[in-house]
């Protein structure tokens, strides 16, 4: 543990985590110190919640695109059995799965 | 958020805390598997055990820590994760200004512990409840620790056996970041009138991907999506009211 405090990759982990915890407790408690002075419209809550979806919409996208064949069909599976099942579990586990599977036809049919 | 409503004063005892602990076991159960998965990728991705369960005891949220590990390579983006972090967060910024009405006649040192454990689900359970005439807001804390607990056990069991094995991308365990945060973006309510901003969000990313300098593209996403659903809200905003 000592070893990866020291190590200059460990330093930049510790310094990566502490920032997002304090932007994680930051954003929680903000809210509360906030709310007497600043009125949140509609549009402000919109741009927000659009924000929240849409970075992971922004980090899944190049994940797919540039993925093998068997991230792209654990995408398609996943997502379309949690919107048909609505069930995550079972949607993440059918997701891996499948990539797996497809991963073991492609490296036998390949020879 | 009548005057009415407000009046009644807000309490937080013992008995209030266990009823959202016990509102939220079912809940718990489901992220308890969730924090496993969170835990094998984290294992996957190199990290070490105690910057995955620093990160699942003080972030405490699924979106941000799958989203971070995806953009977790040495030199690490500083600013890339920082502004990531920032748009899965605000949400919480909203969140908890929501509860301020509910939360602002309490000692502060419980206000923060109340909103130190908030979570999307615990937040919409206790918040449905308060509109109900609750007052307790051991129901939000309760349900906020029950699912804190599951997380962070989670993450526990996953760490210990993700780095086990070798060839993970055998198993699939290489795809399970990318089928948490899918499930989370179209598993949640239907929202048809997201399509655009998410199309929006998805072909910008994917220019910046290949266009801009590294890691952009999530800030990109991020603005192009929030830019598009306050610009062409007239979906939502049929919805909201009815």
């Amino acid at each position: 543990m000592m070893g990866a405090f020291a190590s200059a990759s460990g330093v930049a982990s510790l310094v990566a985590i502490i920032m997002m915890i304090m932007i994680a407790l930051v954003s929680r408690i903000g809210g509360l110190l906030i709310m007497s002075r600043v009125p949140i419209g509609p549009k402000v809550r919109r741009f927000v919640d659009a924000m929240a979806t849409s970075v992971l919409i922004a980090v899944i996208t190049p994940m797919i695109v540039d993925g093998d064949g068997g991230a792209r069909v654990a995408a398609l599976v996943a997502g379309a059995v949690a919107i048909w099942l609505r069930s995550p579990l079972v949607a993440i586990a059918l997701g891996m799965i499948s990539a797996a599977l497809w991963r073991f036809v492609m490296a036998t049919g390949g020879g | 958020m009548t005057s009415s409503l407000e009046s009644a004063a807000a309490i937080l005892d013992r008995p209030g805390t266990w009823r959202g602990v016990r509102q939220m076991l079912p809940l718990a159960a489901f992220t308890v598997a969730f924090g496993l998965a969170f835990g094998v990728a984290a294992a996957q991705k190199g990290l070490h055990g105690w910057e995955a369960m620093l990160m699942s005891a003080l972030m405490f949220s699924g979106p941000s820590q799958f989203a971070v590990l995806e953009l977790w390579a040495f030199p690490l983006p500083l600013l890339a994760l920082a502004l990531t972090t920032m748009a899965i967060h605000t949400r919480h910024l909203l969140m908890s200004a929501a509860l301020h009405p509910w939360l602002h006649s309490l000692p502060k040192r419980q206000q923060f512990a109340a909103v130190f454990f908030l979570t999307d689900s615990s937040w919409a359970m206790a918040l449905g409840e308060y509109q109900r005439g609750e007052r307790n807001v051991g129901l939000l804390l309760g349900g906020g620790i029950a699912l804190w607990l599951a997380w962070v056990v989670g993450s526990g069991i996953g760490l210990m056996f993700g780095g086990r094995l070798a060839e993970p991308e055998r198993y699939g365990l290489d795809v399970i970041m990318l089928c948490f945060l899918l499930v989370i973006v179209v598993g949640g309510v239907p929202r048809r009138d997201m399509l655009l901003p998410w199309g929006a969000a998805a072909l910008s990313a994917l220019l910046a991907y290949y266009w801009l300098p590294p890691y952009l593209h999530v800030v990109v996403g991020a603005l192009v999506g929030g830019g598009v659903a306050v610009l062409w809200p007239a979906a939502s905003a049929r919805r909201a009211a009815s």
